[in-house]
C-alpha cells in the first residue's frame, strides 16, 4: 500500500514535466493549427541552456531558469518566424516534415555546441535532501516540481481566461478570419503563441536539469508521450492536457512498478483506445 | 523511349555489379535496394494515397524478426521471406484497420504510436526478441525449394542476386499498381476525399488497402536485413528508422514514381560523403529537409523532369 | 410522375440553430426543379443529407422508395445519386480525363483492379472521352485538373458528378462565382445535360434566370424550412415568396 502511494508520488513528479511540454504543444496546436514534433527539442534546449547558465556558469538557479526560457522563446520565435508561418495554409504533412526537420537540426546542434555526453548537474543546495513519505525518502526537489506545476498551471489558466492577451488568443482560435477582422493582428498573435508553447517546454527542460539527465534525444523520448497526453485530453485542450498529464505520469510509473516489461506498451495502448473510443480526447469536443 | 533505354542499362549494370565492384559496394548496394523498397510503399501511402506514416519501420521489424526467427528454426531462405512479408502483411492489415479510420494529423500520430509499440515490443520482450541485443547468429540460409532446388548463399554475389531479383521483382509490381485502376482511386483520395466518395469509391477500404501494401513492402525489405545481417536488433523498428523512407522520398520526389528509388540512392549518397567530413550528419540531413519542405515540394524528380507528377 | 426522393421530417442542428427544420419534401423523376431561398435558409444543408454529405438529426430520406437516410454519399452514389459541389472540388494533381476516368471505373466496379493499367479498360476510357466531349473539355483532356481556367473547372466539376451516370444529380450552386460569360457557359451546359441525359436535376441557385429559365419545379425555402413549391409560373405569384425573396418582378 505505501509503496503504491510513494510511486503515485513519483508518478505526479513525473506528470509535472509532462504537463509543462503538453500545454505548450496543445496550444500551439490548438490556437496555431500545428503540431509541432519539435516540441520535445525545445524542451530539450530548456534543460541544455539552464545547465549551462546554472551548472556551467554559476548563475543563480532562479535567474539560470528565466535566461533559459528567454533563450529559447528566441529559438521558438525564430522557427515560427522565419518557416512555419509559411506553410500553415498546407498540408498538415508538410508542417510535420518541417518539424521533423528541426529535431534532426537540434539534436545534432546540440550535440555539436555541448557534445554528446550526458550531463548531471548539481542540485541547488536549498532544495537538496529528502522528506520522509510513508516511512520512505522523498527527494524534496520533486516536491517542488509538483508545486511548481500546480503553480504554473493555474497561472496559465488564469492567464487565458481573464487577462485581455488570453481572450485574443482564444478568439483567435476559435475564429481565425473574425478575429483579424477585428483588429486582431494574427501573425503577432501567432508568434506570440508559439514563443509561449515554447517556454513553457522550456520550463519544463530547465526545471528538470538538477534531477534528470540532460543528454540529446532527452525531448524526443517524451514527445511521443506527449502526444498521447494531448491525444487522450484533446487536442487544444489545456484541462485535458493536465488530466492527461496526471494520467500518463502516474500510469508509468505504476507500469514500471507492476509491469516493466510492458509500461510503455501500456500508455500507447491507452492512447490508441482513447482515439478508437472518443478521438476528440476525453474533454474534446 | 529514352527512359526505357536509360532502366534497361541501369539494370544490366546492376546485373554485372559483381564482376567489378568490392564486397563492400555490393553491400551498400543491397541496402539501397532494401530502402528503395521500403520507400516505394511508404510513398504508395504518401505521395499517391496523401498518408504520412511515421511507423512503418514497425512492419519493418516484423518482417526482419519475423524472418530471422524462422530462420533460426528452419533455414531455408524462401520460408524466411515469406514468413516474414505474411506477418507483416498481417499486421498491417490490423493496425492499419485502427488506423486508417482517422484523418491526417490523428493517423500520423497514430502510426507513429503503432510504430513505437512494437519497438517498445522488440526491446522488452527478452524472451521472444532478445531484447535490446536482438537475434543473432541468422543464417544466411540457402534459397531452397525442396527436391527442385538448392543454392548455396554464403557468397555476397549470391546473396546480392536474391536482392536484385526481389527489388526488380517488386519495382515492376509497384509500377503496375499505380498505373492501374487502383492506382487512380488512391490519388482521387489523395486529391479530395470528400470527391473520392462522392464518385461512389469506400475511402476507407482503399486506405486500409494501401496502408496494407505498404506495409508488405516495408515487411519484405525487412525480412531481407537478417540474411544479410545476421543480426537483427530494436532499432530497426524505431521512428528514427521510419524516418529513412521518409526522407528518402522526400529527397527523391513525392509525387513521382522513381522519386524514392532515386532518393534511396541520394540519401546513401549523402550519408557516405557528409559522413567523410563530419559525424553530425543528422543535421545536415535536417537541413536538407527543411530546404526540400520550403522550397522544393518535389524532391530531386522535379528539378530534373518538367513535370515530376502523373508517372 | 414517379417520386424519386422523397423526405420525411428532415431535421438537421448546428448547436441549437435548426439548419433544416421538419422538411416534408417529395421530388419528382423527370421534373427539373430548383431549390432557391436566401441566404442560410437551409439549401446547400439539404442537399447535403440528400447526398449523404451530411447526416440528419431527425426524419428520413427515401430514394425510389427505399430508406437511404444513414447511407454514406459513396452508397449513395452506387444507387444512381450524385452531386457537384458550390466550392470547387475535382482532383487537382490529376488530369481532366483521369478525374472523368475516376467516377467511371468506379461505377463499372473496376477501381480494385490493381495490375490492369489504365488504358486498358477500353470500356471505361470510352466513356470517359465521350463525357469529356460532352462537358466540352475534349481539348483539356491531359491537362492537371487545378491548372484549368476558373469556369473550365466549374465544367469538369460537372461533368464528374455525371460520369457516375445518376439518375439523380444534385447540383449545389453551379454558377457561383462565375463571372457572366462563364456563367452563359455552365448555364448552357447543364441545359445540355438536362436534355440529353436520363438524369433527373436538382439545382440549388441564386441566379434567377438559370432558376426559370431551366426549372420544371421549384422548391422555395426561407429559415430551414419549405415556404412553398410549384411551377414557376405559381412561384412567380406567389406573393409570400416574392416578400421574402424575389423583392421585384423577374
Amino acid at each position: 500500500m505505501e509503496t503504491l502511494a510513494f510511486q503515485g508520488l513519483v508518478g505526479l513528479s513525473v506528470a509535472m514535466y509532462l504537463w509543462l511540454l503538453a500545454a505548450g504543444l496543445t496550444i500551439v496546436f490548438g490556437v496555431l493549427g500545428v503540431l509541432n514534433f519539435a516540441h520535445g527539442s525545445l524542451f530539450m534546449l530548456g534543460a541544455y541552456f539552464a545547465f549551462t547558465f546554472y551548472g556551467l556558469w554559476g548563475v543563480n538557479f532562479w535567474l539560470a531558469i528565466a535566461l533559459s526560457l528567454v533563450s529559447v522563446a528566441v529559438v521558438g520565435y525564430l522557427m515560427e518566424r522565419f518557416f512555419l508561418r509559411h506553410i500553415y495554409n498546407q498540408d498538415h504533412a508538410y508542417q510535420l516534415l518541417l518539424t521533423f526537420g528541426f529535431i534532426l537540426i537540434l539534436d545534432d546542434a546540440v550535440k555539436i555546441v555541448w557534445g554528446g555526453v550526458a550531463k548531471i548537474p548539481a542540485m541547488p543546495s536549498f532544495f537538496e535532501g529528502t522528506v520522509s513519505v510513508v516511512g520512505r525518502p522523498f527527494p524534496v526537489y520533486n516536491l517542488f516540481i509538483i508545486g511548481a506545476g500546480v503553480f504554473v498551471a493555474i497561472l496559465v489558466w488564469l492567464l487565458f481566461e481573464k487577462t485581455w492577451w488570453g481572450k485574443m488568443v482564444r478568439a483567435s482560435a476559435s475564429d481565425r478570419e473574425m478575429a483579424g477582422a477585428i483588429g486582431i493582428n494574427i501573425s503577432t498573435l501567432f508568434t506570440g503563441v508559439f514563443a509561449f508553447g515554447a517556454i513553457l517546454a522550456a520550463l519544463g527542460g530547465a526545471l528538470g536539469t538538477p534531477v534528470r539527465v540532460v543528454a540529446p534525444g532527452i525531448g524526443a523520448a517524451m514527445i511521443i508521450q506527449a502526444f498521447i497526453i494531448t491525444v487522450i485530453g484533446g487536442l487544444g485542450n489545456l484541462k485535458g492536457a493536465f488530466v492527461g498529464a496526471l494520467i500518463v505520469g502516474t500510469l508509468s510509473a505504476y507500469g514500471i512498478l507492476l509491469f516493466p516489461v510492458f509500461e510503455l506498451f501500456l500508455i500507447f495502448l491507452i492512447m490508441a483506445v482513447v482515439l478508437m473510443i472518443k478521438p476528440q480526447g476525453l474533454f474534446g469536443s | 523511349m529514352k527512359t526505357r533505354l536509360a532502366i534497361l542499362l541501369l539494370i544490366i549494370f546492376l546485373a554485372f555489379l559483381p564482376a567489378f565492384a568490392g564486397k563492400y559496394l555490393l553491400y551498400v548496394t543491397i541496402h539501397i535496394l532494401l530502402l528503395s523498397i521500403f520507400s516505394l510503399g511508404f510513398n504508395l501511402l504518401f505521395g499517391y494515397t496523401g498518408l504520412l506514416s511515421f511507423g512503418q519501420a514497425g512492419f519493418y521489424a516484423v518482417g526482419a524478426y519475423g524472418c530471422a526467427k524462422i530462420l533460426l528454426v528452419y533455414p531455408s531462405l524462401l520460408a524466411g521471406i515469406l514468413g516474414g512479408v505474411a506477418l507483416a502483411g498481417v499486421a498491417s492489415l490490423l493496425l492499419g484497420f485502427l488506423c486508417i479510420r482517422h484523418t491526417r494529423i490523428y493517423f500520423s500520430m497514430l502510426t507513429l504510436s503503432f510504430g513505437m509499440m512494437i519497438f517498445s515490443l522488440a526491446w522488452k520482450w527478452r524472451d521472444v526478441t532478445g531484447g535490446d541485443d536482438g537475434l543473432v547468429g541468422i543464417p544466411r540460409a540457402p534459397l531452397e525449394v525442396p527436391g527442385v532446388f538448392k543454392i548455396n548463399m554464403a557468397a555476397m554475389e549470391s546473396y546480392y542476386y536474391v536482392v536484385l531479383g526481389l527489388s526488380l521483382l517488386a519495382i515492376y509490381l509497384f509500377l503496375r499498381i499505380v498505373r492501374s485502376p487502383l492506382g487512380l482511386t488512391l490519388q482521387g483520395i489523395r486529391d479530395s476525399e470528400t470527391r473520392a466518395a462522392c464518385v461512389g469509391v469506400s475511402v476507407r477500404k482503399y486506405r486500409l488497402l494501401s496502408f496494407t501494401i505498404a506495409g508488405l513492402y516495408a515487411g519484405l525489405a525487412g525480412t531481407l536485413l537478417p540474411p544479410l545481417e545476421s543480426t537483427v536488433t530494436p532499432p530497426v523498428a524505431h521512428w528514427s528508422y521510419s524516418a529513412e523512407p521518409v526522407l528518402a522520398t522526400l529527397l527523391g520526389g513525392i509525387y513521382s514514381f522513381s522519386g524514392p528509388i532515386v532518393g534511396s540512392v541520394l540519401f546513401y549518397l549523402l550519408k557516405d560523403i557528409i559522413v567523410r567530413f563530419t559525424e553530425y550528419w543528422l543535421i545536415c540531413l535536417g537541413i536538407i529537409v527543411v530546404v526540400l519542405v520550403m522550397g522544393f515540394r518535389g524532391g530531386v524528380v522535379s528539378i530534373f523532369l518538367k513535370e515530376g507528377s502523373r508517372r | 410522375m414517379k417520386e424519386i426522393i422523397r423526405t420525411e421530417g428532415l431535421a438537421k442542428y448546428f448547436g441549437k440553430m435548426a439548419a433544416v427544420h421538419e422538411v416534408t419534401l417529395t421530388l419528382q423523376e423527370g421534373l427539373f426543379t430548383s431549390v432557391i431561398g436566401p441566404n442560410g435558409a437551409g439549401k446547400t444543408t439539404l442537399i447535403n443529407l440528400l447526398s449523404g454529405y451530411l447526416l440528419p438529426d431527425r426524419g428520413k430520406v427515401l430514394f425510389q422508395g427505399s430508406e437511404i437516410t444513414r447511407l454514406g454519399p459513396d452508397k449513395r452514389v452506387r444507387m444512381g445519386i450524385s452531386r457537384s459541389f458550390q466550392v470547387m472540388n475535382i482532383f487537382p494533381r490529376m488530369t481532366v480525363f483521369q478525374n472523368i476516368l475516376l467516377p467511371v471505373l468506379s461505377r463499372l466496379n473496376k477501381t480494385s483492379s490493381a495490375f490492369s493499367s489504365l488504358l486498358s479498360q477500353k470500356e471505361a476510357v470510352g466513356e470517359a472521352e465521350r463525357i469529356l466531349v460532352e462537358v466540352w473539355l475534349k481539348d483539356e483532356k491531359d491537362f492537371p485538373a487545378g491548372e484549368l481556367s476558373h469556369g473550365d473547372q466549374r465544367l469538369l466539376e460537372l461533368g464528374i458528378a455525371v460520369a457516375s451516370n445518376p439518375q439523380v444529380c444534385f447540383l449545389d450552386e453551379p454558377s457561383s462565382g462565375m463571372n457572366p460569360i462563364e456563367r452563359i457557359k455552365v448555364l448552357e451546359l447543364v441545359k445540355k445535360l438536362a436534355a440529353e441525359r436520363k438524369t433527373t436535376f436538382i439545382i440549388v441557385e441564386h441566379d434567377m434566370d438559370i432558376v426559370f429559365s431551366l426549372s420544371d419545379w421549384i422548391v422555395v425555402m426561407n429559415r430551414g424550412e419549405i415556404l412553398a413549391e410549384g411551377r414557376p409560373d405559381e412561384i412567380r405569384a406567389n406573393r409570400e415568396v416574392r416578400e421574402i425573396y424575389l423583392g421585384e418582378e423577374v
